[in-house]
């Protein structure tokens, strides 16, 4: 089992040009590794929706590796997102489930059939070619250039220890640089990163 | 309504990529989309679903449009809240209203203090329909009609008005998309 530091800072010095989309337990730790504005919270988002969000921006930057950090449990309120992510051939996406096997966020509540789900299975079976499991660190960080390479949809479960962030807040206090704006504010800077286009007409002054 | 003309006001508003579900109403749109080589259909599992990736295409640069039946819009509310709406994005969105015409041509105003329980379940009027505007209001997604092809031009001013206020926008499409005769 790795821990957070483990599946972390490896991948911040992997990931190159990538957008990297956040949630739940390591929206934080991941702020704690990267600065990057090409970061993404899906924080004070949508429930469940941060893979198809990933696979949205993914789509639009074919030229570039969009790496989603997604929750066990957020996975499983967006299964279909899997066989979407594959019908539309999105492969330069990068799907991480972050294995904790917990809603770590409101207490470290288990999940629906904890330690017996098998998502890198359930990525395969919806069409993914490419579908890993690690629990081992020294594994994981061997083959993460080769994961982080090559054409996906690439899915990456990694068994993680459960943590104990509670809930993420968006404020001017957080450490996280990324946590700092609000969300609105967040997708209009990517968009405008993303595309070098002239700034967006909306501006936050919360 | 025509869904050639449809699609053809999706193009002049340089729309990229279509997100949605198929249902009767919109299923020739869907078939035009399927087999045309200037904007991607992005078909999703769910409805809340497509609020995402739209949004997420809208973040990557592109301009989507997303592309619902009424009952499923009722499904995706946090998917809609915590993406488009709390994103700010300047998104339309194609609605097509089942049940608009159940028990007659819009025999009851849709304002919920005035229901009764039973008419949820009243077999000539489909629940769905009363439920839709009346969602859209609370949800605060401004929506305007397409109820015939001389309404077109209200898919452009959609679009100017959701660029202006950088929000949301829905459509709600009244009559079926037929195909070419």
């Amino acid at each position: 089992m790795l821990t957070k530091e483990q599946l972390l800072r490896p991948l911040a010095h992997n990931r190159k040009n990538a957008v990297v989309v956040t949630c739940m337990g390591v929206t934080r730790p991941w702020g704690m590794h990267s600065s990057s504005e090409l970061d993404f919270a899906s924080a004070d988002s949508a429930m469940g929706h941060t893979a198809d969000l990933a696979l949205g921006i993914a789509l639009a930057q074919p030229a570039r590796k969009v790496i989603c950090l997604n929750g066990d449990g957020s996975m499983l309120m967006t299964l279909g997102t899997l066989a979407t992510a594959v019908e539309a051939d999105a492969r330069n996406l990068v799907l991480f489930v972050i294995q904790n096997e917990t809603y770590e966020i409101t207490g470290n509540q288990p999940i629906p059939a904890a330690g017996r789900i098998d998502f890198a299975s359930l990525a395969r079976g919806a069409g993914f070619r490419r579908a890993h499991y690690f629990e081992q660190a020294a594994s994981y960080e061997q083959q993460l250039p080769a994961l982080l390479s090559g054409d996906g949809p690439v899915f990456v479960a990694v068994r993680v220890e459960k943590g104990s962030e509670g809930p993420i807040s968006r404020s001017r206090t957080e450490q996280a640089r990324y946590l700092r704006a609000s969300i609105a504010e967040s997708a209009h800077r990517l968009r405008q990163v993303l595309t070098s286009a002239s700034p967006s007409a909306f501006a936050d002054h919360g | 309504m025509q869904a050639r003309l449809i699609l053809e006001e999706l193009k002049k508003c340089g729309v990229t990529h279509v997100v949605g579900l198929p249902d009767n109403s919109s299923a020739e749109l869907f078939a035009l989309l399927a087999r045309d080589n200037q904007i991607r259909l992005i078909t999703v599992t769910r409805e809340g679903e497509a609020w995402s990736v739209a949004s997420g295409l809208w973040i990557g640069g592109m301009t989507p449009v997303v592309l619902i039946q009424n009952t499923g819009l009722l499904e995706s509310g946090d998917g809609f809240r915590g993406t488009a709406l709390r994103m700010r994005i300047p998104l339309l969105c194609f609605i097509t209203y089942r049940g608009y015409s159940s028990g007659g041509d819009r025999p009851i105003d849709p304002s919920p203090d005035q229901w009764e329980v039973s008419w949820l379940s009243r077999p000539d009027l489909d629940s769905v329909a009363l439920l839709t505007e009346p969602t859209l209001r609370a949800w605060g997604l401004p929506f305007e009609f397409l109820d015939a092809e001389a309404d077109l031009d209200r898919i452009s001013s959609a679009f100017r008005r959701a660029e202006l206020e950088s929000r949301p926008i829905g459509l709600l499409v009244t009559q079926p998309m037929k195909g070419t005769c």
